[in-house]
C-alpha cells in the first residue's frame, strides 16, 4: 500500500489521475495539492470517512510553500511515500508568457528538490512533454527514448520550458535514494474535447497561424492511458524514461478541424518574421512557428510496454452527443 | 555498337565491372537467362566471424511486441473488387484499384494513418495520376519480380538519376501492381525533400520516407520492402555524360540489412538516365540558394518550371536476385567498416551489371 502526493491536482490531468488512483486498491491515501480551492469532483471523495483523500491548496513554484507542504505532518500522517509531479499545462491565464514558463521549470525544481529531502519519499513519477525531442525534417520521426532532445537556441519557451523539466527529472534517474520515473506523453486528448500538453492546440480558442504547406502527424493518447500509465508506473516502482502513447495519428489539420481551432496558413518565410517579431515584444510563442508545426512524429512505447505493461485502453475520435453535436471523444478499446 | 569503356569500382583498384561482349544484343535481354561468370571478387571474400555454436539466432536483436500496423495486406484472391469513388477511378482498371484498396489494412488500428503519415486513402486517390505516368508517360517494362520477397522485408537497392524521382515513383507503382499480396515498397527519401511545403506532405502520405537510419531500422522491423537509392543525390544529379554509371554507393543500407538479417534485392531503372539529360550543375548556384542541384538541362531553365518535366522516355525496370548477405554475415559484422564497403561494392556491381543488361 502506497501514499501518493499529486501535484496539480486541479487541472483537468491531475483530476483525472486522483479519480483513477482512488479506486485503486494499491494506494492507501492521496494528498492532492492545486493552485486554488478544491475542484468540485472531489468533493464525494473528500466527505468519505475515514478520508482517503486530502487536498490542499499550495503555491508550487515559490520555495517555502513547498518546503511546508513537504514537510508537513499531514504528510507523513497520510504515508506519503510516491510524489506524482502533473506540471501545470500551460502559461498561467492572464500572466506573461515568460512568467508561465519559468514557473513551469521551478514548480519542477522545488518538487523534485523537495522529494530528494523528504526520507519517507522513494519514488516520484513526472508526466512530461514528447515535444522535447528533436524533429528530422519530414513526417516520419519515429521517437524511442534515446533520440536526442531539441537544445536548438530557438526552440520556442513553451518547448524549452517542458526540456527544462525534463533534464531536470531526467538527472535523478540513476537516483539509489529516490525512485525517478519520467512519462512522456504526446498531445492528451479528454473526453470532450480538450486537448492538453500539445504547445500548438493548448489555451482557449484564438485565431492562429501555422505554416503553409506542413501538415505534421500528432500522436494522441487519451488522459484516461496517461492515468494508466502513471498508475502502472506506481505500481511497478518504475525508474527511467518511458514513451506512453496510444494508437491514434492525426494531422495537425485534422485535429485543428475536431478542436474547431482552424489556423490560417502564412508561407514559411512570412511567418518565421511574425514569430521573430512577436518575440522581440515579449510575446514569442510556441503557437507561432516552430519545427513541431512543420514534422510530425509518433512514438516508440515498446519500453512501456515490457517494463510498465502499458497498453493503451482508449480510442480517441470525432462522436456525436445527445445534444446532436459532435465533439471529440474517448471510448474503451 | 561501340564498346563502352571499363567501368572501375570504388575502393577496388584495377578490377573492373565485366560488360557485356561487343554486339550483344542489351535492349529487352532476359538479364536472367544466362548464368553469372566466375565472381572475380570471391576469393577476396573475407572469412565471416567464426560464430560460436548456438541456437538459431533471433531474427531481431530485441523482439519487438506486434504492432498494430504490422499485419500485411491479403491476397489479392481474396479481396472484393471495391467501388470506383469518382470519375477518375473510373478510369483505373479494376486490378489496380483492388490493389490499392488492400493497402488500406496498412495503416495503424483505430487511425487512418501508419505511424510514418502513409495514408491509404492518399494511396488510392494519387492512384489515377501514376498510373498514367507508369503506362502514358514512361510506358514502363519490368521484368524479374519473382525475386522479390512476397512477404518479410527486404531492402531494394537500385540506381537514381533524373533530377526528380520518377523512377521511385515508377518503382512503387511496378511492385504493387505485380506482387501478390500486394506489397507496398516503402521508398527512403532524400532529407531535403522531407522539409519542403508540401512535398513533405505528400511524401509521406503516398508512404514515402525521409532517409534518417532510424527510419530505415524501424521499417525493416515492420517486415516491409524498403526501396532505397545508395548514390544518392550524387546519382539524381549526375551529368548527362555520366548517364547509366553508377556513382559511388553509401553503404548504411547494407549495415542495417546485415542487422535486420534481410536480403537486399538489386534493381536497375534503365530510362531514368534519360528522362532530364543535365548538362551542367551549377554547384556555386546550388549552394547559394541552398538546393542539391542548380541544373542545365537542354529545357530548363529556358522554359521555367515546366523544363523540369521529364521527357516521355521509356522505363525499363529489372530485379536482381537476392543478395543474401545475411546468411554468410551476422549481425556483428555490420561493424566492419571493411566487410560493409566491400558488400555495398557488390551490390553496386551487381546493379550496374543489370542496368547494362536491361538497357
Amino acid at each position: 500500500m502506497t501514499g501518493v502526493l499529486i501535484t496539480h491536482a486541479d487541472e483537468p490531468l491531475g483530476r483525472r489521475l486522483v479519480k483513477s488512483l482512488y479506486h485503486d486498491p494499491g494506494v492507501a491515501s492521496l494528498l492532492a495539492v492545486g493552485d486554488g480551492p478544491a475542484p468540485r469532483a472531489f468533493d464525494r471523495f473528500l466527505s468519505e470517512t475515514p478520508p482517503r483523500l486530502a487536498y490542499a491548496c499550495v503555491d508550487l513554484a515559490r520555495h517555502r510553500s513547498v518546503a511546508d507542504l513537504f514537510h508537513a505532518r499531514r504528510v507523513r500522517d497520510l504515508g506519503i511515500d510516491t510524489v506524482v509531479h502533473v506540471p501545470r499545462h500551460g502559461a498561467t491565464p492572464g500572466a506573461a508568457l515568460a512568467a508561465g514558463v519559468a514557473e513551469r521549470t521551478a514548480e519542477a525544481r522545488l518538487v523534485l528538490q523537495h522529494s530528494l529531502e523528504v526520507a519517507s519519499i522513494r519514488h516520484l513519477v513526472a508526466l512530461g512533454s514528447a515535444f522535447v525531442y528533436r524533429l528530422e525534417p519530414g513526417n516520419a520521426n519515429r521517437l524511442d527514448e534515446s533520440c536526442a532532445l531539441d537544445l536548438d537556441p530557438d526552440v520556442p519557451a513553451e518547448i524549452r520550458a517542458w526540456i527544462d523539466c525534463d533534464m531536470l527529472f531526467h538527472a535523478e534517474i540513476g537516483s539509489e535514494r529516490l525512485h525517478t520515473a519520467l512519462l512522456r506523453v504526446p498531445t492528451v486528448v479528454a473526453s470532450g474535447g480538450a486537448i492538453y500538453l500539445n504547445p500548438a492546440l493548448e489555451g482557449p480558442p484564438r485565431p492562429q497561424l501555422r505554416p503553409l504547406g506542413f501538415d505534421p502527424l500528432c500522436a494522441l493518447i487519451s488522459d484516461k492511458d496517461v492515468a494508466k500509465g502513471i498508475q502502472a508506473a506506481i505500481e511497478r516502482r518504475a525508474r527511467g524514461v518511458f514513451n506512453l502513447a496510444g494508437h491514434e495519428l492525426v494531422p495537425l489539420s485534422q485535429l485543428e478541424r475536431w478542436t474547431r481551432r482552424p489556423r490560417l496558413p502564412l508561407p514559411g518565410s512570412a511567418l518565421r518574421w511574425a514569430a521573430r517579431g512577436a518575440a522581440l515584444l515579449g510575446a514569442g510563442s510556441a503557437t507561432l512557428d516552430g519545427p513541431h508545426l512543420r514534422f510530425g512524429f509518433s512514438l516508440d512505447t515498446t519500453r512501456a510496454q515490457r517494463e510498465l505493461g502499458f497498453r493503451p485502453g482508449y480510442r480517441i475520435g470525432m462522436a456525436r452527443s445527445g445534444d446532436g453535436r459532435s465533439r471529440l471523444e474517448t471510448s474503451a478499446l | 555498337m561501340s564498346e563502352r569503356p571499363p567501368i572501375l569500382l570504388d575502393g577496388v583498384e584495377g578490377e573492373t565491372i565485366p560488360l557485356p561482349p561487343p554486339g550483344r544484343r542489351v535492349l529487352g535481354g532476359d538479364p536472367f537467362a544466362e548464368p553469372a561468370g566466375p565472381d572475380p571478387f570471391l576469393a577476396r571474400l573475407p572469412e565471416p566471424t567464426p560464430q560460436p555454436a548456438r541456437e538459431a539466432p533471433p531474427r531481431r536483436p530485441a523482439p519487438a511486441p506486434p504492432r498494430p500496423g504490422r499485419r500485411g495486406a491479403p491476397p489479392l484472391a481474396d479481396l472484393e473488387p471495391p467501388e470506383p469513388r469518382g470519375w477518375l477511378e473510373r478510369l483505373v482498371d479494376e486490378d489496380a484499384l483492388r490493389r490499392v484498396s488492400a493497402l488500406a489494412g496498412l495503416a495503424e488500428t483505430g487511425s487512418d494513418y501508419d505511424r510514418f503519415g502513409m495514408s491509404p486513402r492518399a494511396l488510392r486517390n494519387s492512384l489515377p495520376f501514376f498510373l498514367a505516368l507508369y503506362r502514358g508517360w514512361f510506358r514502363v517494362q519490368a521484368q524479374g519480380h519473382e525475386h522479390l520477397p512476397r512477404r518479410g522485408g527486404a531492402v531494394v537497392a537500385g540506381n537514381h538519376a533524373g533530377l526528380l524521382p520518377f523512377d521511385g515513383a515508377m518503382a512503387v507503382l511496378d511492385v504493387l501492381l505485380h506482387s501478390d499480396p500486394p506489397r507496398l515498397l516503402r521508398t527512403v527519401v532524400d532529407r531535403w525533400g522531407g522539409s519542403l511545403p508540401w512535398v513533405n506532405v505528400f511524401l509521406a502520405r503516398v508512404g514515402q520516407v525521409v532517409g534518417t537510419r532510424r527510419n530505415l531500422i524501424d521499417l525493416l522491423q515492420d517486415d516491409q520492402l524498403v526501396l532505397v537509392f545508395p548514390e544518392g543525390m550524387e546519382g539524381a544529379r549526375k551529368p548527362v555524360t555520366q548517364r547509366y554509371r553508377l556513382q559511388h554507393f553509401r553503404k548504411g543500407f547494407v549495415e542495417e540489412a546485415l542487422r535486420a538479417r534481410v536480403p537486399i534485392v538489386p534493381m536497375a531503372i534503365a530510362g531514368s538516365d534519360d528522362q532530364t539529360p543535365i548538362l551542367y550543375d551549377v554547384r556555386p548556384l546550388a549552394r547559394l540558394l541552398r538546393l542539391p542541384a542548380a541544373p542545365l538541362t537542354p529545357t530548363f531553365p529556358w522554359l521555367g518550371p515546366l523544363g523540369l518535366l521529364p521527357y516521355p522516355v521509356r522505363y525499363r525496370i529489372a530485379y536482381g536476385e537476392p543478395l543474401e548477405f545475411h546468411t554468410r554475415f551476422g549481425p556483428e559484422d555490420a561493424e566492419d567498416p571493411r566487410l560493409v564497403r566491400y558488400l555495398a561494392n557488390q551490390v553496386r556491381r551487381a546493379v550496374q551489371q543489370l542496368l547494362d543488361r536491361t538497357r
